[in-house]
């Protein structure tokens, strides 16, 4: 028993000593929900990446200055491994446990539509950097995104294809089992209907996720005689279907949606996806100004060039800073604070992102433009056009 | 030292923690009252180590050590004296202060509340599960689809029934009635998952050996895409909006009710009739044992309950999306059946309670989490290879009975 007090003093002892001093200054903390494991960790790499990136600028700068004092801020880093039920789990962890002031995450739809329910109950403002899907944002009014939706992005391409090509019959081939694509391949479909009249959809051919043999679907789209192709599939999934396409002696245009956008697509894809368009957030090859900045730095730093959702998790980082530095300062109270910024977000006009401009206005979807790239010869993302709402 | 002198340690623990915790917390120089038992500051910020687990020694270890063992002699008398009555009534009590800590315990956060939710579904799943691989011998690989399906099926009734704009339009019934539906709309789940059982156990039962694994693994697969299929149900984008009643009383009972049902089930004729099979089916058969039928019952049993704690599920997170429940679920439910132990109640809670609190817990170490508890599971296998606990039942008289020394005199 005595031996056991003696520890006892000891552990005590020691833990005043280490104990540092917790000064009770403010700090500024900031959640970010990633996927670091799971289906899609690149994608978590890119938002953890972006995140630390704009961390070390703030650092720089003693911290985020609203008026004239100047917060230290923090960065609660958590992984939801991809799955929704962790990032539920994550959330409530972030906003009851951590006390963050604004989550910047999840990425993907299917973590960001109920997480994003849970941050709406605990009136704390959520920024989803990637998630295209309406319903993440839909009555959720302390939810925003920093990103155009699918709405928007399937009569974009619809409407680029109809206009540069002149084309009027189109095939799709989607994932049937994924949130994201089956949405898309939906919009498009509609969008590219209104435009071409009924039936010129020609092709809507379907798989499950997972599948890696598509030359079925691929051999009745060529047979449909379809003029252009469009694929609303993820990076891991676009190699093996352009690859096959070409195999089967598809030699027509082939397009894509914004999760295409990942430098992994070009390194699966080989020489295969060179030529095909895809709309976008972001083009990195011949970027000027604030985003050329950003990916030099991304590519010094890390290694390779950052894909949109690095670009995005940026923008919301400093929609975020911005939104912060409106309120006008804080007033340690974290509901308020937290409702102060929610409102200072929603007033966001004109912010000019690397991913282009954005403006709320009272919404939480914020009106931007689409990007139309072109995979260049060399494998680049190259920019190609501009499509405003 | 009686499970009653434990629980009485335990609410301390926890009332101590509730009005004290935050004083302390930052006496012994803690931000805040730590997550779960201070596992995630002592992996984030190493320097706090000593702080952390001075906390929970003092919160936690000393107030169950001192209040048990200080209580221990009355707590024998009052398990004595309990133990005389009808058996319903120790039960009460000793499962009314299990709730009251858990709820002082949950209530510091809802993170923690929400972590408690989740474990105590995934005692019913492991539970549940356990009946067909640990009592029946067989090897099922449906679960996910069963815990789907009730999933699924309640959310319709719930989503449909109150809430407006939901699937048809307005609330057909006013919100008052919730507390009376839901546990309907639970047992519709349940029973679909049991009716989606009948269709593995028809043609699988006819056959022999692991033919149940690879049928019950294509019922999943169906399952899954009949889901994605169903625009009814909004397809892979996923159901939203599901009331907030899955409290914690309402999770918890359900989860009494299923460990008290299963738990009687196997220590029955037909739970003992189940393990004959298991052992040998020949030999069952001709002791008069109707195998078929036995198999048939376990089977459906066990996808009930899996159903029911699908609905609590989705109800707990208020979401629900066919990917959720693939082969990933699968693996968890299959780890936490073989961690804690097959054939065992004891077993099934303490695996389902460890894996999920080790998952929690480790969140911060990322991708190393994967490493850690995967070997723990082989070490497990390797050192116990039926689990931690097997071949142990819940038994409420030895559980509840005064425990005295040897020799002591009280």
């Amino acid at each position: 028993m005595k031996k056991g007090w003696t520890f006892l003093v000891c552990v005590l002892a020691i833990a005043f000593a280490l104990s540092p001093a917790w000064a009770k200054e403010p700090t500024i903390r900031i959640g970010i929900n990633a996927p670091l494991t799971g289906d899609i960790p690149k994608v978590g790499e890119g938002t953890k990446f972006a995140a630390q990136l704009w961390l070390e600028d703030v650092k720089a700068a003693g911290g985020i200055a609203i008026g004239k004092k100047k917060y230290p801020v923090e960065l609660v880093i958590e992984d939801n491994e991809s799955k929704a039920e962790s990032a539920v789990k994550v959330t409530t962890k972030m906003i009851t446990e951590d006390d963050i002031l604004i989550m910047i995450g999840p990425q993907a739809s299917k973590q960001a539509v109920p997480a994003g329910g849970i941050a709406n109950n605990y009136k704390t403002p959520m920024i989803t950097p990637w998630s295209t899907n309406p319903d993440a944002t839909k009555d959720r009014p302390y939810v925003f995104r920093a990103c155009f939706l699918d709405p928007f992005q399937g009569p974009v391409v619809a409407n680029f294809i109809t206009k540069e090509f002149k084309f009027k019959k189109a095939a799709v081939l989607y994932d049937v089992a994924s949130d994201y694509p089956k949405g898309l391949a939906e919009f498009f479909r509609k969008a590219w209907e209104d435009i071409n009249g009924k039936g010129s959809v020609v092709a809507y051919e379907s798989f499950t996720t997972k599948d890696t043999d598509f030359s079925s679907q691929l051999t009745k789209i060529n047979n449909s005689g379809a003029q252009v192709l469009f694929v609303p599939q993820y990076y891991n999934e676009v190699a093996l279907i352009v690859q096959q396409a070409h195999q089967l002696g598809w030699k027509k245009p082939i397009v894509g949606s914004d999760s295409w956008g990942s430098a992994e697509t070009t390194k699966l894809c080989g020489k295969d996806c060179n030529g095909a368009f895809f709309s976008t957030h972001y083009a990195a090859a011949g970027a000027t100004g604030e985003t050329k900045k950003f990916i030099d730095r991304y590519k010094a730093k890390y290694g390779y060039v950052p894909d949109d959702v690095a670009a995005l998790t940026w923008d919301a980082m400093k929609l975020a800073q911005q939104a912060i530095q409106a309120t006008g300062g804080l007033s340690g109270d974290l509901k308020k604070d937290r409702d102060a910024v929610r409102n200072q977000l929603s007033q966001v006009k004109k912010f000019k992102g690397i991913t282009g401009e954005m403006t709320f206005a009272g919404k939480n979807d914020p009106s931007k433009c689409a990007v139309i790239v072109k995979i260049s010869d060399a494998g680049e993302f190259t920019f190609y056009k501009s499509v405003c709402p | 030292m009686p499970l009653l002198g434990w629980l009485l340690g335990m609410l301390a623990a926890a009332m101590l923690e509730k009005f004290f915790g935050t004083g302390l917390a930052s006496a012994v120089g803690l931000p805040k009252i730590p997550a779960l038992f201070g596992i995630d500051i002592m992996l984030k910020r190493p320097l706090l180590v000593p702080n952390a687990f001075l906390y929970t020694l003092l919160i936690y270890a000393l107030p169950i050590l001192i209040v048990g063992i200080a209580g221990a002699r009355a707590a024998n008398r009052i398990a004595g004296w309990l133990l005389r009555l009808p058996m319903a009534v120790p039960a009460a009590v000793h499962l009314g202060l299990l709730y009251i800590s858990l709820h002082y315990w949950a209530d510091v956060s809802d993170y923690r509340a929400l972590v408690l939710k989740l474990t105590l579904i995934a005692i019913m799943l492991t539970l549940s599960l356990n009946v067909i691989n640990g009592y029946m011998g067989e090897f099922s690989c449906s679960h996910p689809g069963f815990m789907a399906l009730g999933a699924y099926c309640s959310s319709v009734v719930t989503v449909g029934l109150f809430v407006d704009a939901g699937m048809f339009g307005i609330a057909l019934l006013p919100e008052s009635l919730g507390p009376f539906v839901f546990p309907i709309a639970l047992l519709a789940g349940g029973a679909l998952a049991a009716a989606g059982a009948l269709l593995v156990a028809v043609p699988s039962f006819r056959t022999r050996g692991d033919y149940l694994a690879i049928i019950s693994l294509a019922f999943l697969f169906i399952v899954k895409s009949l889901i994605e299929n169903f625009e009814f149900v909004k397809g892979p984008r996923g159901m939203s909006g599901q009331p907030d009643w899955a409290g914690l009383p309402a999770v918890f009972s359900w989860t009494v009710l299923c460990v008290w049902t299963i738990n009687n089930y196997v220590r029955s004729t037909m739970g003992k009739a189940l393990n004959a099979v298991r052992d040998n089916e020949l030999a069952a058969n001709a002791m008069t044992v109707d195998t078929r039928h036995t198999k048939m019952v376990g089977f459906l049993f066990s996808a009930f309950w899996a159903g029911v704690a699908g609905g609590l599920f989705a109800h707990v997170l208020r979401y629900v999306n066919p990917g959720t429940f693939g082969i990933q679920n699968l693996a968890e439910v299959l780890a936490m059946v073989y961690f804690g132990g097959l054939n065992s109640v004891y077993g099934s809670i303490v695996g389902a309670v460890s894996i999920s609190l080790l998952g929690e817990m480790l969140r911060p170490l990322e991708i190393f989490k994967w490493i850690i508890i995967p070997l723990l599971l082989i070490l497990v296998m390797i050192f116990r290879p039926t689990g931690l606990i097997a071949f142990k039942d819940l038994d409420a008289f030895s559980l509840f009975r005064p425990k005295r020394k040897p020799g002591g005199e009280e």
